[in-house]
């Protein structure tokens, strides 16, 4: 009866291949499926000059951005803080760079694990958990340094 | 965690593979390895992590993994972290089916929940927050809540068991039982860390929505956690993101005050509103960095959404537009399309428009903008500031864009376009005409809505019909019609080309040449909808019957078997040799219950799919206000100009509202009847006949046209419409007897709180045997009203004069239109609604005598004709029926209604429970209901 916030999170690539998902809310494998089609085909089409980083999405908006050749894509409630979203992303980009040095498309594909690790400190059950990012690495770091 | 060698080896492989074939055999090679190292007893943990580990990757790159759930479990169970860790993931990846894995995972989470290292206790919450299944919330609940108030336990841990413990109260309300606990978690909105904050005030926002009592503190500490944060400057420099101090906290803050009333403290109050001044005025300068702007405005955005939650001091809203005015010119295009959604935003709730209505003409350039997002913010916007002054305006507008805007964004303009013409025509020809050029333009784009809604709306309205007709037969001979056009066109010319059949060019024959020549390159639809009109031609216009009838032999042999159908129907009729058999079936169509407009329920249903009450809808004030009436804060609040006048017509109803049963028990017995009735000394013939008339009343209570008394002379009918607060009745009487009726009366008396108002001239003196006079009543509902007028008919037959008294189906519960709301806010709503213990009316009554499937759906219609939207999905149990409506009285004011229908088949009986914001309203819904079920 309830719902998410953060629906689900998508990172792909300019093809359209998927680097990391995220389900926060209850979706089907057919239906996971179609969603990421449709979430690439959405997103990739857009002019990323002009144009604003949200866009309409069912009856959710999808807020995204591109970096370097990711996207960066969050599907939320229509009423949800458009910016404070975006710079969630942003926040979740800055900590990957930080955590990986230099965060490239390959990382995500090599270490998926520890994304979802990372991405577990960051956003928990579809809401914002941590918003600094000090705190945020020095406690990676010590979960990392645990055997 | 150290790299797994193995692993990346793998992954590299895979990403070598040119085709789909080769990756599939290597995928295929490494699962037969795989299960070859599960077998070995000693398989190392290490190598354990790694095999679990290749198998989740294949999984993700879409290949169904069926095994490897027992290796995830021992992962589990292993003392180190990194391998509990790929453990976790795995079950939260891996789709879990057998049930034993699911019971050892459980007792593992339950293990891991109370180990003395926090970080195991964090990868168990974390594992719950992702896989989450109903027994979770059943039985780890308890130590979740624990962990979260547990004064040892570290702020991560605390961060997470508030986050997981809001996921489980959106998965399984009913397993939590969140009011226990609720009202404890709101002083961590003080807690000194920012990040343990953050994350209680999304589980608080939550629980503010269902339990506003419980955490009714909430507000006091947000307002002085922002004052910290905005005013005084204190934070730790670890929360600053671009020189904004933690963003996103105050954001939530902001948000969680909406869902509450403004505080009633003054200190609170300006406390709230010098926080807003603080972050309005610090927004004024245009920070340069592209985050800091950022996080600087999703704060402003969030605080002028506050504000004009607040709706306290109309100086700052000013301020906003102004802003806001700045904003949608923005070069940037993601301030333009915040700065157009929050002055929709503002639109829906200012007092005057006129702050918006300053920036018009930026607004409807931005239907051109490059982005397809804000243009649709604009189409928003428009919507929602459109009023009677600049309607023509912006409709003129839309249509132009219309014709270039993407297919995406032109169903909802067309709705709303067609709407807003609607709402605010002030001519009749300008409606037609905007409308004929909206499904011209449109028509492909649309649902038939939009065409039914207009063929509706000129069968309502008298004054349109002549103007209709005339535009319809120049549509048809336009060089191009297109389709919906047609069909709107050919049905108009059929109900009323009689209206124009005198014009110049206009006579029957060029009707049926103008429909004709286009017929032939319509779709099917659309020429069935022509037949139907050449059939009535034949009604209206006798003397093109055989040109008509030649039309209809033609498709007599039509390939289609609707087309086909239609023909030959409509061709036996026409050639059958009865004098009354056309006029009757062909008779003119009445018009159409006013019920919720269907262009309404899509629009909204676009909108509808959301979590959150704090919601509005886009176009207008009213609708606004009304979902503003409904919620808790106003119900409770007790001054509100509603609740006073409710009050005093309670206090005027209450000396009838005795009278209404024994009223209601001799509805539609004659005078004489009725005062036997109340002796109780009634014939068997007799006690017939008032059940006869009881049963005719109450099934006028939840149909709009039907029999209301028939007795040996006379027949009553009663054909109802309404559009709250206002309807219209029309009474037909018939002559049954042999003789004819003289001296015919026909008085309405009604409660003051109902006015009545005989609509047609005058009652005819008398009628002949078998003849039928009608006649219309306007009725307007000022105040809630309790007792249902009385119709008396006096005439004279055969030298006798008599007198019927009949009770008119007439209630408060006919003012009802049916509100839909999104499937989660019913039970918050209801819950609120119940707390105020007298606004409830509860029966059980026995259920009809009807099969179970046959008794639901009975069920479903009576309180749909009740004027109630069902909310379907929103009882747990699904033969359950919850509707919401609203009443509308003329002054005093408006009143949510929530129903709720419980039938119990085991034991023949159904509960039937009615909330309301107004007692009386609440009553009167639950006495109908009863009468309805009785005489079923």
């Amino acid at each position: 009866m309830f719902l998410e916030s953060i629906r689900f999170i998508l990172v792909q690539n300019r093809q359209g291949k998927t680097r990391l998902e995220k389900w926060y809310s209850d979706y089907g494998e057919q239906e996971r499926q179609k969603l990421k089609a449709e979430v690439h085909r959405t997103v990739a089409s857009r002019d990323q000059k002009h144009q604003s980083n949200f866009v309409e999405f069912y009856n959710h908006r999808i807020i995204y951005r591109r970096y370097a050749g990711l996207f960066f894509c969050f599907c939320v409630d229509t009423n949800d803080n458009e910016l404070a979203c975006l710079e969630a992303i942003h926040l979740f980009v800055e900590v990957l760079d930080s955590y990986h040095g230099n965060v490239c498309e390959l990382d995500l594909v090599f270490n998926f694990y520890m994304v979802y690790a990372v991405l577990d400190e960051i956003i928990l059950a579809g809401e914002i958990q941590e918003t600094s990012r000090s705190v945020i690495l020095s406690r990676l770091d010590q979960l990392s340094n645990l055997e | 965690m150290a790299p797994m060698k193995g692993l990346t080896v793998f992954i590299a492989d895979l990403r070598k593979c040119r085709s789909n074939e080769e990756e599939e055999r290597r995928v295929n090679k490494e699962l037969a390895n795989i299960r070859t190292k599960f077998k070995d007893p000693n398989l190392s943990g290490y190598n354990r992590k790694k095999y679990v580990c290749k198998l989740i990757y294949m999984s993700l790159l879409g290949y169904d993994i069926n095994f490897g759930h027992r290796e995830a479990v021992e992962l589990i169970s292993s003392s180190k972290y990194s391998e509990k860790q790929i453990g976790y993931l795995a079950v939260s990846l891996l789709l879990i089916e057998n049930d034993d894995y699911a019971r050892s995972v459980l007792s593992a989470l339950r293990r891991d929940m109370h180990d003395p290292n926090e970080w195991i206790v964090c990868l168990a919450l974390n594992a719950i927050s992702n896989i989450t299944i109903q027994r979770m919330a059943e039985i780890l609940t308890e130590d979740i809540v624990v962990q979260l108030l547990s004064p040892a336990a570290s702020v991560f841990t605390k961060k997470k068991a508030a986050l997981c413990l809001l996921r489980l109260l959106r998965k399984f309300p009913d397993a939590v039982n969140a009011q226990r606990w609720a009202a404890r978690i709101v002083p961590y909105l003080g807690h000194r860390d920012i990040g343990v904050t953050l994350a209680a005030a999304s589980l608080v926002t939550a629980l503010a929505q269902q339990f506003p009592d419980d955490t009714r503190k909430a507000a006091s500490f947000a307002i002085r956690r922002l004052k910290s944060l905005v005013v005084d400057n204190e934070y730790p420099t670890d929360y600053v993101y671009y020189k904004v101090p933690a963003p996103w906290l105050q954001i939530k803050l902001l948000r969680l005050l909406q869902y509450y009333p403004a505080p009633e403290s003054p200190e609170l109050r300006s406390l709230l509103l010098s926080i807003l001044r603080h972050i309005i005025d610090i927004s004024q300068d245009v920070p340069r960095e592209l985050q800091q702007m950022d996080a600087q405005y999703s704060i402003l955005f969030e605080a002028i959404n506050l504000g004009i939650h607040l709706d306290i001091d109309q100086g700052l809203m000013r301020e906003c537009a102004l802003l806001l005015g700045r904003f949608i010119t923005s070069r940037e295009t993601n301030v333009r399309y915040l700065g157009l959604e929050t002055m929709a935003h503002l639109a829906a709730y200012i007092d005057t428009l006129e702050p918006v209505k300053a920036y018009q003409g930026v607004i409807i350039r931005s239907l051109r903008d490059r982005d397809v997002s804000v243009r649709r913010r604009a189409l928003d916007l428009l919507y929602s500031m459109c009023d009677v002054d600049n309607a023509r305006v912006i409709v003129s507008e839309l249509l132009r864009h219309m014709a270039v805007s993407d297919a995406a964004l032109r169903e909802e303009m067309a709705l709303k376009v067609a709407i807003l013409t609607e709402k605010f025509a002030t001519e009749y020809s300008w409606y037609v005409d905007v409308m004929m050029r909206l499904v011209s333009l449109a028509g492909d784009h649309m649902g038939d809505e939009v065409w039914h809604r207009i063929v509706q709306v000129i069968l309502a309205n008298e004054e349109l019909q002549l103007y209709a007709c005339k535009i319809s037969l120049q549509t048809l001979k336009a060089p191009v019609c297109h389709e919906s056009a047609f069909k709107v066109s050919a049905y108009v010319l059929g109900e009323f080309g009689h209206l124009i059949a005198n014009t110049p060019d206009c006579a029957p024959v060029d009707q049926l040449k103008a429909l004709q020549a286009k017929m032939g390159a319509t779709s099917q639809a659309a020429r069935a909808v022509a037949l139907t009109t050449v059939g009535k031609f034949i009604n209206l216009f006798p003397e093109i019957k055989t040109l008509c009838l030649r039309v209809l032999d033609r498709y007599r042999s039509a390939l289609d078997a609707e087309l086909q159908q239609r023909a030959c129907e409509y061709y036996a009729l026409g050639t059958v040799e009865s004098e009354d058999l056309l006029p009757t079936v062909f008779e003119e169509m009445p018009p159409f219950p006013e019920r919720q407009s269907a262009l309404m329920s899509r629009l909204l249903k676009r909108e509808a799919d959301t979590e959150d009450q704090r919601t509005w809808v886009f176009g207008g004030r009213e609708i606004n206000r009304e979902r503003k009436l409904q919620k808790p804060g106003n119900v409770s609040g007790g001054e509100s100009t509603e609740d006073l006048d409710d009050a005093a017509a309670r206090a005027q109803q209450l000396s009838d509202s005795d009278v209404q049963n024994s009223a209601l028990l001799a509805a539609g017995g004659s005078g004489n009847e009725q005062a036997e009735a109340e002796d109780a000394g009634l014939t068997p013939e007799e006690h017939e006949r008032v059940a006869k008339s009881k049963r005719h009343y109450a099934r006028l209570l939840w149909e709009s046209d039907g029999i209301l008394y028939d007795g040996d002379e006379i027949q009553v009918g009663i054909v109802a419409q309404y559009k709250p607060p206002a309807g219209r009745i029309g009474v037909f009487l018939g002559n049954k007897s042999t003789a004819p009726i003289c001296d015919i009366q026909v008085l309405v008396k009604s409660d003051s709180a109902l006015a009545v108002q005989q609509a047609t001239q005058d009652t005819p003196g008398s009628l002949l045997p078998l003849a039928q006079a009608r006649l219309f009543f306007d009725v307007t509902c000022t105040r809630v009203f309790t007792t249902a007028p009385t119709l008396r008919v006096s005439y004279t037959v055969a030298g006798a004069p008599t007198v019927s008294e009949l009770q008119l189906p007439v209630t408060m519960g006919h003012f009802i239109d049916p509100v839909t709301i999104p499937v989660g806010d019913f039970f918050a709503r209801w819950k609120q609604l119940g707390d105020a213990d007298i606004k409830e009316a509860q029966s059980v009554l026995r259920t009809p005598f009807l099969s179970d499937a046959a008794a639901v759906q009975w069920l479903r219609s009576v309180v749909g004709g009740m004027g109630f939207a069902l909310i379907q999905g929103a009882d747990p149990e699904p033969d359950n029926i919850v509707g919401v409506g609203i009443a509308t009285t003329e002054v005093g004011g408006r009143f949510g209604c929530l129903l709720r229908v419980e039938p119990k088949p085991a034991h023949g009986l159904t509960r039937v429970t009615i909330r309301a914001t107004s007692p009386d309203v609440a009553r009167v819904i639950a006495t109908n209901i009863s009468m309805v079920f009785e005489s079923r």
